[in-house]
């Protein structure tokens, strides 16, 4: 069970700021995209150009073993624009 | 605000005349300020301030945060939002951030640049919210003894927050609005 967060674009697309859902706990990041693709698909659109942020730590949606814990935080991060 | 060092303090405070009795709290810190000027050993404690707010950015307050009198130079970056791209009238820039990690994301920044200059104090603000043209949405300020230190570190830190820090911004045109990417951004490339 983690927490789904979403920002600016992703946040548009589906509409909500956050979200809980229920993957395995070992899981590749780009599993978990599709998992969450499948929750909201029009997020397909965004795909080649969002990140994750695991526990505050970037992750690239590629085949990284992420290790999850209940209540584990992870954030959709589109393309930054700070400054 | 510099803090008071106590136990310095009460040292001097033994031999407390009335005067200082009656005005104890000015005269408290002035004894702890004399006491500081006596011990070149007694560091200024390093700072690092980092701010996110809604409010209105105010450049005179971000560099009062940094000044020190063991330094010489004071470096500013304000980031305002601009009135047009590609053509387009822009009306007001609108910003959003995961917080806890932007704020981590700047303190990271602090610390790198402590390993590559040697700076005093750093400020960081960054505004959320809407930002109208002409209005701040950023300002960092540094200070260090001498001007090199203080410039450089400015611009490593508007680059890299360009580039790692997770805030975001939408332009707003008169008839429509568009989610910016920075070409820092280190895993988009821009299409």
């Amino acid at each position: 069970m983690v927490e789904v967060l979403y920002f600016a674009k992703s946040a548009e697309i589906t509409g909500v700021r956050s979200e809980t859902i229920y993957v395995p706990r070992e899981i590749k990041a780009l599993q978990l995209w599709k998992e969450i693709e499948t929750r909201h698909p029009g997020l397909a659109d965004v795909r080649n150009q969002v990140i994750f942020a695991v526990r505050q730590e970037y992750v690239e949606l590629g085949d990284q073993l992420l290790l999850l814990q209940p209540g584990d935080e992870i954030a959709v991060i589109p393309p930054i624009s700070g400054g | 605000m510099n803090t008071t060092t106590p136990s310095l303090c009460q040292i001097k405070s033994n031999h407390a005349s009335h005067a200082w009795n009656k005005k104890k709290r000015n005269f408290l810190s002035e004894e702890c300020e004399l006491l500081r000027g006596d011990m070149d050993e007694v560091e200024e404690k390093s700072k690092d301030i980092i701010n996110f707010t809604a409010e209105k950015l105010s450049v005179d307050e971000v560099s009062q945060l940094v000044i020190s009198p063991l330094c010489g130079a004071i470096s500013l970056f304000v980031g305002t939002t601009r009135n047009n791209f590609e053509g387009k009238k822009v009306i007001s820039l609108e910003y959003e951030a995961y917080l806890p990690m932007a704020d981590n994301e700047v303190r990271k920044i602090c610390s790198d640049i402590r390993q590559k200059w040697p700076v005093k104090h750093i400020a960081v603000f960054h505004r959320l919210g809407l930002v109208p043209v002409s209005e701040a949405s950023v300002i960092i300020a540094v200070s260090s003894a001498h001007r090199a230190a203080s410039l450089e570190a400015v611009t490593y830190a508007i680059d890299t927050l360009k580039a790692k820090v997770p805030i975001w911004k939408k332009e707003i045109y008169e008839e429509s609005s568009s989610w910016k990417r920075n070409k820092e951004c280190f895993w988009a490339s821009n299409n």
